[in-house]
């Protein structure tokens, strides 16, 4: 469930500004409470494969560590694109909540 | 510890040496700042830690190994359009050539010459659109997130597209060739037929050029499904 959706969430971590793997991970967690565990070198093979599609963009930078740093922005064609799966997000979310809302669990005798 | 785990990951993603290094790079970023992130204070428990949560090396280098893959496909879809326009230009610098030269060809090789004319027209241009059409077809298409079904199948179509550009500019190279013989058959050897010869060397390049692209792809292909069943 998670994976189909590990596209839409990195683009959603990187909304609100470019950061690198470390900190898209540490958005993710702070965003979802902690519910999404994933392991978190899943994140940058996503990262690469959204940075071909033109959805981001990437440099490199040196941190206050001296290390070489990746930053990930969001490029236009990504931020349509953040909109678009937000949108069919939102559809599939007010359908399965009317349909779990219209049920009720079936009562066992105790 | 940490650097263990990068030589192995580094080593997991040689398929790809410039994936590997940029790769190596950013994880020993991230590995150092979940150390530094950790409370306890204990460095090498927080190594441990840090890598644990990375994930497995292999399983993340198999992840990659599509990207990559996707990567060298998109790069053969542009090198085939780009091997025929460079089949075009060592063409028309040929028969501007020959018009600046004023060499003719003479009559009782006119017919044979206007048939190989034929062939390697309708050669040429099946390539480009068959080329231009494999370069849409891979761009139209998404990175997968592993190695689906679905993308094997678009690797082989646009296998079985990239072959077809490469044939048909093939029998076009091959058609030149037989043009440039008629054309420079009974001359003197002299610098004149040395550019002639030359434009004929640099349109063999091309089709080698895409011909070398299309089978390292194809090694590529396999060598990424090896390395997800492994």
């Amino acid at each position: 469930m998670l994976k189909g959706h590990l596209d839409m969430i990195v683009l959603a971590a990187l909304a609100s500004g470019s950061a690198h793997g470390y900190a898209v991970i540490e958005e993710i967690k702070r965003r979802s409470g902690g519910a999404f565990d994933l392991p978190e070198g899943t994140i940058y093979p996503a990262l690469h494969r959204l940075e071909q599609a033109g959805l981001l963009k990437s440099t490199w930078t040196t941190a206050d560590s001296g290390r070489r740093r990746r930053v990930y922005t969001l490029t236009k064609t990504g931020n349509r694109a953040l909109v678009e799966r937000r949108a069919v997000w939102k559809q599939f979310s007010d359908a399965v909540g009317g349909l779990l809302a219209g049920s009720r669990p079936r009562e066992t005798p105790a | 510890m940490i650097s263990d785990y990068l030589e192995s990951l580094a080593r997991e993603l040689d398929f790809d040496r410039s994936l590997s290094r940029s790769v190596r790079q950013e994880v020993e970023d991230h590995l150092w700042e979940a150390v530094a992130a950790e409370p306890s204070g204990n460095t090498l428990q927080a190594q441990q830690r840090a890598i644990a949560n990375f994930g497995d090396a292999q399983a993340i280098a198999a992840q990659f190994a599509v990207v990559s893959l996707a990567k060298h496909t998109r790069r053969a879809g542009v090198a085939a359009v780009l091997v025929i326009a460079g089949d075009l230009i060592a063409m028309k610098a040929r028969v501007a050539w020959y018009a600046a030269a004023q060499w003719g060809i003479s009559d009782d090789m006119r017919a044979l010459r206007g048939l190989v004319i034929l062939i390697d027209r309708c050669a040429f241009w099946m390539s480009v659109i068959i080329g231009l059409g494999s370069l849409a077809y891979i761009f139209s298409r998404e990175i997968p997130a592993a190695f689906y079904p679905a993308y094997r199948r678009q690797l082989r179509c646009f296998s079985l597209l990239c072959s077809a550009t490469a044939a048909a500019l093939l029998v076009s190279v091959i058609s030149d060739g037989v043009l440039t013989a008629l054309q420079l058959r009974g001359m003197e050897p002299s610098v004149e037929i040395w550019v002639a010869i030359f434009t004929m060397a640099v349109e063999i390049a091309c089709v080698g050029f895409l011909v070398f692209h299309i089978r390292s792809n194809t090694q590529r292909a396999a060598s990424t499904a090896a390395l997800l069943k492994a």
